[in-house]
């Protein structure tokens, strides 16, 4: 999988293992957990006194070097278990997982080094330190010479925002600000890996924007690190992620680009902000085949309309109907794609899949 | 050793920020050693003679009986209490997720408590001097030898306590049961040999009993350190016998949380 780089000291810090040039930066390999939990008195009565769930069932997929990666599924869907076994926090039952070509069971405390967890819960900061204790404190854990500790915890502050607030108790801190300290202690390590658990969960939409711009610029753009975003968001997983892999149950129903993926399991879905919801245009694009409206009508309160529908064939074939909807004098103010919703999406794969069309 | 240090400077920022918290526990002290003064000095005549074989003055006797048990006993729940801390803070996962080693981690978690807890002792044994307690300087480097052992013996428990706690989120009736045997049997309040002789037999089991009485007769008898060789010799074995049962209950524990997912449950 991998080269090892030795050096004349053995043993020492120094040595470490490269993946091969082109080698994906994470790979997980039919990684499985299953968690064992107690049972109901009524259950034990029958002689059943543990239960075991498969939380993660034979997952794999690989991230390569500067991507953004979507790990997308609903709560118990077993994103947090992955990447608690790829952070080694949590011993996997069967199947593998490589970090920088680094063995999860073999070599943790190297994958630990690559590697850096953002959980988005805010309590593993110390509240009642300062941002810039807080950040000292994770920079001696991670290793970092104690002569660079203060200059990069300084720039750290400053790269996520917070260079006035180092002073600040934590405790002080908003929810958005906690979250980007999460980061600045994460990146303190120099990761090549970044894992971000629903890292917009506690933000509000501006907030979660720049977070992700942040990401993208900065982390990805600049220093070629890898992210794998957990989240349960449909939309930010396909706005923000260049691949994304979607889990229910545990298991991988469906890997690919957002693009892909709504080619494959999406039908091509709009909104279309008009005065004339019932012109007989729309009518006529349906009957051609173009075109299904979804959602009838929503009414705002100055007058427009909300019509969800969707249109099939590429962008062009959606810039034609709204040129025929033009030239036919219905008023559009806008013409926006809408992102599937993951109950939409898992149902839809689910739905391909049992009819055998899914390409996995 | 740097990670060590950062962690306790950290627990000692935290706490600092506890301003009042600081004070009453220093001031707790005087609420210690004062009554212990006066208690003391009214039973000297008659706890004279019973306490001939570890010193002349009740006071000192008593004042090296009760720090020492202070001591250790948070030395005995420093790790425990740390981790559920952590557990609770839901900081335990952050410090796993680092490239540092577990035993680093735990020694660093725990690490401002044992500390603390000596600043604690010094002033109590500073206070009981200011307050009359006659204790011999030159016994000072013995004592300490002597109270690093237990304290590593009594820490073996504390590891086990550990490891009960990342496997079962309680220690049970372990620390205040060795704590509470060790205070009653141990010899802190009056020597172990006044005790009736089938108790005797079950304060032989108490590293505490060899470390009180080895330290009593070093600091307050001046006896030289090839006096006590027997009790240290004694405490070393215990040392020897507990610390790789800790080392390996809780390296079991920890691996059975990160198997069962349960690292930072609460």
């Amino acid at each position: 999988m991998g080269t090892t780089i030795a050096n004349p000291n053995p043993g020492s810090a120094l040595e470490f293992a490269l993946p091969a040039a082109n080698a994906p930066t994470v790979v997980v390999s039919e990684l499985t957990k299953r968690f064992s939990s107690r049972s109901s008195v009524r259950e034990m009565i029958g002689g059943r006194f543990r239960k075991v769930a498969t939380v993660v069932d034979q997952v794999s997929f690989e991230v390569d070097e500067g991507e953004i990666f979507g790990v997308l599924g609903p709560n118990g869907a077993g994103k947090t278990t992955i990447f608690k076994m790829l952070s080694t926090l949590v011993v996997p039952d069967d199947g593998y997982a490589t970090v920088c070509g680094n063995d999860i069971w073999t070599e943790p405390a190297r994958v630990r080094s690559r590697l850096a967890a953002v959980s988005s819960d805010e309590r593993s900061l110390n509240w009642r330190l300062s941002a810039r204790e807080n950040l000292l404190l994770f920079a001696a854990l991670h290793k970092v010479p104690r002569r660079e500790a203060d200059g990069l915890v300084g720039a750290m502050l400053k790269r996520v925002g917070l260079e006035g607030s180092g002073h600040k108790m934590v405790a002080a801190f908003s929810s958005g600000m906690r979250q980007r300290l999460l980061i600045a202690r994460s990146m303190l390590a120099r990761p090549k890996v970044l894992l971000l658990d629903e890292p917009t969960r506690a933000l509000d939409p501006i907030s979660a924007q720049e977070l992700r711009q942040f990401l993208r610029n900065e982390l990805v753009d600049r220093q070629r690190c890898t992210i794998v975003l957990a989240t349960h968001n449909a939309e930010e997983a396909f706005g923000f992620c260049d691949r994304i892999v979607v889990l229910n149950k545990g298991r991988v129903l469906a890997t690919g680009t957002p693009s892909d993926l709504r080619a494959r399991y999406g039908e091509e879905r709009f909104r279309i902000v008009t005065t004339d919801p019932d012109h007989p245009c729309f009518g006529r694009l349906e009957a051609m085949g173009v075109m299904r409206r979804l959602v009838r009508d929503v009414r705002t309160a100055d007058g427009w309309h909300t019509l969800e529908c969707s249109i099939t064939g590429d962008a062009s074939r959606t810039a034609s109907v709204l040129e025929m909807l033009y030239a036919n004098g219905v008023r559009v103010a806008r013409l926006e794609r809408v992102e599937p919703s993951l109950a939409d999406l898992i149902a839809r794969i689910i739905e391909a899949t049992s009819k055998g069309i899914s390409n996995a | 050793m740097r990670e060590t240090v950062a962690m306790i400077r950290a627990a000692w920022l935290a706490e600092t920020s506890y301003r009042m918290n600081m004070l009453f526990s220093l001031a707790s002290l005087l609420t210690m050693v004062v009554p212990l003064y006066f208690i003391a000095n009214a039973l000297q005549s008659t706890m004279a003679t019973r306490i001939s074989a570890e010193g002349s003055q009740y006071f000192a006797f008593v004042l090296i009986g009760a720090t020492t048990y202070m001591f250790i006993a948070a030395c005995t729940s420093a790790l425990p209490s740390a981790l559920a801390s952590a557990i609770g803070k839901g900081t335990l996962e952050a410090f796993l997720g680092t490239p540092t080693n577990w035993a680093t981690l735990f020694v660093g978690l725990s690490g401002y408590n044992i500390l603390w807890a000596l600043v604690r002792a010094s002033v109590m044994i500073a206070m009981g001097v200011a307050l009359g307690a006659r204790v011999a300087l030159h016994g000072l480097i013995p004592l300490v030898l002597i109270v690093f052992l237990l304290v590593l013996a009594y820490g073996s428990v504390g590891l086990i306590g550990a490891a009960l706690l990342l496997r079962y989120r309680t220690t049970g009736p372990l620390l205040n049961g060795v704590l509470t045997a060790s205070a009653l049997l141990g010899g802190v309040y009056y020597p172990t040999y006044v005790i009736p002789s089938w108790l005797q037999q079950v304060s032989k089991a108490m590293p505490l009993s060899y470390g009180l009485r080895a330290a009593r007769q070093v600091a307050l008898l001046g006896q030289p350190f090839h006096a006590v060789s027997h009790d240290v010799i004694i405490l070393t074995l215990c040392v020897t016998a507990l610390l790789p049962i800790g080392i390996l209950c809780v390296a079991t524990s920890l691996h059975y949380a990160r198997k069962s997912g349960t690292l930072g449950h609460y």
